[in-house]
C-alpha cells in the first residue's frame, strides 16, 4: 500500500523521530511505514491521518479491487 | 486494571526479560546441578546470565530493545508473531522427523509422539479459542 507520509512529515518539518514520538511508536517503523515495507494497524493510520488533518484515504492509497 | 494493560506493562519494560533470563538460568542450571552435573549447572546458568548481561547492556540497537521489550510497538507485535510461528514451525518439523526417525528404528517414538500430540492439541485449542474470540 502507497502513502504520503513522508511527503506530509516534510511538509511538517519533521523528523522520522519526531513523528514516532507523536505516535509513540518506533523511528524505525515510521521509516518502514514511509518505505510501503509495513503497512500500519487502523488505528496508527487514523492517527497519522488525524495529525496530519487529513482523511486516511488521502494518506494511504490502497490498491484499486474491481 | 485490565489483564491485558498489566501484562502489556510487565513485558515492555526493560527488566523483564533480563530478569526472567535469570531465573532460566538459576531454574534450569540448579536442576542440573541437583541431578548431580554442577559442571554442566554453572554453565548453563553463566550462559543465562551472560544473556541477560547482553539485554541490560544491549544499548539501543533496535533487535535488543525488542527482546528486552522496551522498544516494543505495533510492527514488532506483527515480527513477534511471525518469528513465534516460524520457530513453532521448526520444532513441529523436527518433531515430526524425529519420531518418523524413532519408528524407523523400531522404537516408539517417546518423546516425539508426546510432544508432537501436544503441540497439535495446543494447535487446535488455539484455533478454537481464538475463533470464539475473534
Amino acid at each position: 500500500m502507497n502513502n504520503d507520509v513522508r511527503e506530509l512529515r516534510a511538509a511538517h518539518g519533521l523528523s522520522q523521530g519526531e513523528l514516532a514520538l507523536e505516535m509513540k511508536v518506533s523511528r524505525q517503523t515510521i521509516n518502514a511505514v514511509e518505505t510501503g515495507r509495513y503497512t500500519p494497524s487502523l488505528p496508527l493510520a487514523i492517527a497519522l491521518a488525524r495529525f496530519f488533518q487529513r482523511p486516511v484515504e488521502e494518506v494511504f492509497h490502497a490498491p484499486q479491487v474491481d | 486494571m485490565h489483564l491485558k494493560s498489566i501484562s502489556c506493562r510487565v513485558f515492555t519494560t526493560r527488566w523483564f526479560m533480563p530478569l526472567f533470563a535469570i531465573f532460566l538460568g538459576v531454574a534450569l542450571g540448579g536442576a542440573q546441578w541437583i541431578g548431580g552435573d554442577r559442571q554442566t549447572g554453572l554453565t548453563t546458568m553463566a550462559l543465562f546470565v551472560a544473556i541477560a548481561a547482553l539485554l541490560v547492556l544491549g544499548g539501543r540497537s533496535e533487535t535488543i530493545r525488542a527482546l528486552r521489550g522496551d522498544g516494543r510497538d505495533e510492527r514488532w507485535a506483527h515480527i513477534d508473531l511471525a518469528a513465534t510461528a516460524l520457530s513453532g514451525i521448526v520444532v513441529i518439523t523436527a518433531i515430526i522427523v524425529a519420531c518418523g526417525w524413532e519408528w524407523a528404528h523400531g522404537r516408539d517414538g517417546s518423546p516425539f509422539v508426546q510432544l508432537g500430540a501436544i503441540a497439535g492439541l495446543a494447535y487446535i485449542a488455539g484455533l478454537v479459542i481464538l475463533r470464539v474470540r475473534s
